[in-house]
């Protein structure tokens, strides 16, 4: 699932797949600006066929938090 | 000129007069203008503020004040009136209902992405609604959105470049050094959603908004594409402008250097003209402020030196010391006060002159 993510977090931002770690911040690391960062959710949105929020989307700082997400609602 | 088609609705002059927030304008503007046959509009920020000395609840007051505003154009105009709602709003969903209680012919949203709008339409087929983006990028991803989600082609787009008035969706710094110009972000706009026009067979109007004056200027916008001009700053120094003689004042003694960016405490950057209420701001001597309205979501409370509604207030009612007026770079040229008839008149012949 990880690695799902992480491709999608790589081709979206436009970054290596190898700085993409859990630990990373979205927007300090990945370089991830408020557009981004809705491209980035839309994305997962549609590659998980889930759905994310607003208010929940606004709390991803990390990738983890990301990942932690999509594996508690799927 | 050409008429502006958006949906359904027709303006016969494709000119929008850009909503103005906390009292600029309102109804009276709002009518003389779409009375004319451009499009007038409403802005609800602060809508509220006006009818009672004391405020006790600030969001409930500003969409009770909305729904009746909009009701109060329309009575005054059958022509188009629109209303211009910040997504940053705390209450913005209750705004776009009072708006959508009213009928009102288009809703314009920006300062944020209004990523949801078109779900708060509900069974509403009337209501235009129409993002205020600064880049092609936030055109494509609100479209992006409201096709897959909700089946919604835009109605519109108004794209706000660097020289207009207010709140900015740019860096201060891209604003400095000219980064971007409202020229290249038509174009890339225009072709970013090239795509969706076509798969949809639909074609998404394009405004354009940001320092265009005069007739000429709204030549040159058409002619590279443009549907329309929103223009707010020109509206200002009308009769028919809901402000007070002392703020449209402000604009007829602007000196060039007067306009300037300041930082408001939303957090983006503002073209305001300066004065000495915002040199106290600058040399910090404005002490913070307990926040009385709690009315933008990204307003940093705790920092903020002053309460940007309470100062736009002070400003509508003419009392200058204790606030300052938003404009848009150009708003020194105004020089005198005229009807709104008188202007456009003056904008057409400008117009037809550069033909």
């Amino acid at each position: 699932m990880f690695e799902r993510v992480k491709k999608l977090i790589a081709e979206e931002l436009d970054v290596n797949e190898e700085e993409v770690t859990l630990e990373a911040k979205l927007d300090d690391d990945l370089g991830a600006d408020s557009l981004d960062a809705v491209e980035l959710i839309m994305a997962i949105e549609d590659e998980f066929d889930i759905e994310i929020n607003d208010e929940e989307a606004q709390k991803f700082k990390t990738v983890k938090q990301i990942v932690d997400y999509i594996e508690s609602h799927q | 000129m050409k008429t502006l088609k958006i949906g359904q609705l027709e303006a016969k002059i494709p000119i929008i007069q850009g909503g103005m927030g906390v009292g600029i304008s309102m109804a009276n503007l709002a009518s003389s203008v779409a009375n004319e046959g451009a499009i007038g509009v409403i802005s609800a920020a602060g809508v509220g503020m006006f009818e009672n000395e004391r405020i006790k609840d600030f969001d409930y007051e500003n969409t009770v004040a909305l729904t009746k505003e909009i009701l109060k154009a329309k009575e005054n105009s059958s022509g188009i009136i629109g209303v211009n709602i910040m997504v940053a709003m705390t209450n913005y969903k209750e705004l776009v209902q009072s708006a959508l209680d009213a009928n009102v012919d288009i809703i314009f949203s920006g300062a944020g992405l209004p990523l949801d709008l078109p779900a708060l339409l509900k069974q509403n087929t009337h209501t235009k609604i129409v993002p205020i983006i600064s880049s092609a990028r936030a055109a494509k991803l609100i479209t992006k959105r409201w096709i897959s989600k909700y089946n919604y082609v835009p109605d519109a787009f108004v794209i706000e470049g660097p020289k207009a008035g207010g709140h900015l969706g740019f860096k201060a710094e891209d604003i400095k050094q000219n980064t971007f110009t409202l020229e290249t972000i038509l174009q890339e706009t225009k072709e970013i959603l090239l795509p969706f026009e076509d798969t949809h067979n639909q074609a998404i109007p394009l405004i354009v908004a940001g320092g265009i004056y005069t007739g000429k200027d709204i030549h040159k916008f058409l002619s590279l594409g443009a549907d329309g001009v929103q223009m707010a700053t020109r509206f200002v120094t009308t009769v028919e402008c809901d402000a007070s003689d002392a703020f449209k004042q402000t604009y007829i003694d602007a000196k060039q250097e007067d306009i300037r960016l300041i930082k408001s405490p939303v957090g983006l950057p503002g073209r305001a003209i300066f004065n000495p209420y915002l040199k106290l701001v600058e040399e910090g001597k404005k002490h913070p402020f307990s926040c009385p309205y709690n009315c933008i979501i990204t307003c940093k409370k705790e920092e903020a030196p002053y309460c940007i509604s309470l100062a736009l207030y002070n400003a509508k009612i003419g009392k200058l010391s204790h606030g300052f007026a938003f404009a848009g770079t150009n708003a020194y040229r105004a020089e005198k006060i005229i009807s709104v008839h008188n202007l456009l008149d003056e904008l057409i012949e400008e117009y037809n002159n550069a033909l």
